[in-house]
């Protein structure tokens, strides 16, 4: 993605127009990273907003030579992870906490589709999983960008999607194929 | 369905930025830097300017106050001649209090002896 070196000069400055213009050339790679790990337009909005004020707060940090768009891929997909995080330990609160609630429901929970199911599947991957297969199999993108992104060795990407790929897998039953 | 179309589907579902949220997103910026500019104001800062008059001189006089405490001496009730002329004690009090002079029991005991013969 090309950009203005210049930008992050006025923005470290203080420059508060450069600041907007950073958010308006990246706001849609932010939102579309974070469209591929959560579903409600308002959590993308609400990390989209948390990933720019961590910018800001550390903008003295960038260096303008450096690779800018890949940086702040890695501070979306760590907020990311953050809050994947945050939701999976609620979650795991409610189901040892709040055992009436769901046996208090009247309506029968419909059957999910096989679009469902396996989006559900990923949702109860483990973050640790569930961000390298996203970003491989929905981001494309490669290995090594991934370890970049991540903060990973590429050996340690490629475990993780192997493991990924193999929880998915079993959730589903085993007999869905799976992609390459 | 596997998990390709899985990922097909999902790879089309994107949510897009509105025209206002960098708006959004620097006023957050700003409301932020007020805050940390909050947390970085002085003593006189947080004080509202009508106050802070009132306030210096009251801090300068209690300042006074406790200087002149510090360093100028109290005066004595008495001076040093007065004090020697005046003793407090009378002189049967001294008597009691002050003479060391106290012979032993042995001593006292010849003493009363030949005037009780």
């Amino acid at each position: 993605m090309e950009f203005d070196r210049e930008l992050i000069v006025r923005a470290q400055s203080g420059d508060r127009s450069a600041h907007e213009a950073i958010v308006n050339q990246f706001s849609a790679m932010v939102f579309r990273l974070i469209s591929r790990f959560f579903r409600t337009r308002e959590d993308v909005e609400d990390i989209a907003q948390d990933v720019f004020l961590k910018l800001f707060a550390r903008i003295g940090q960038v260096r303008p030579d450096e690779n800018f768009p890949g940086w702040l891929a890695r501070v979306t997909v760590n907020t990311c992870y953050d809050e994947l995080r945050k939701t999976r330990r609620r979650k795991e609160a409610m189901e040892t906490y709040g055992p009436e609630m769901v046996g208090e429901q009247t309506v029968a929970p419909r059957e999910p589709d096989s679009l469902g199911k396996a989006r559900l599947a990923l949702q109860r991957l483990d973050p640790k999983l569930r961000i390298p297969l996203v970003l491989k199999e929905v981001e494309e993108m490669s290995v090594e960008e991934i370890a970049k992104t991540m903060g990973l060795t590429q050996t340690n990407v490629k475990v993780r999607l192997f493991r990924a790929r193999k929880k998915l897998q079993s959730m589903l039953g085993g007999t869905e194929e799976h992609s390459k | 369905m596997n998990l390709k179309d899985f990922f097909n589907a999902e790879r089309k579902r994107v949510f897009e930025p509105d025209a206002f949220f960098a708006q959004r997103v620097i006023a957050r910026v700003n409301e932020r830097l007020d805050a940390a500019r909050v947390q970085d104001l002085g003593f006189w800062d947080i004080i509202p300017s009508s106050t802070r008059p009132v306030l210096a001189i009251a801090l300068m006089l209690i300042l006074c106050f406790v200087a002149a405490e510090m360093f100028v001496p109290q005066m004595p009730q008495s001076g040093m001649v007065e004090s020697f002329l005046a003793p407090e004690q009378s002189p049967a009090e001294s008597f009691l209090y002050n003479d060391t002079d106290v012979p032993s029991q042995d001593v006292l005991q010849q003493l009363i002896a030949p005037e009780e013969q």
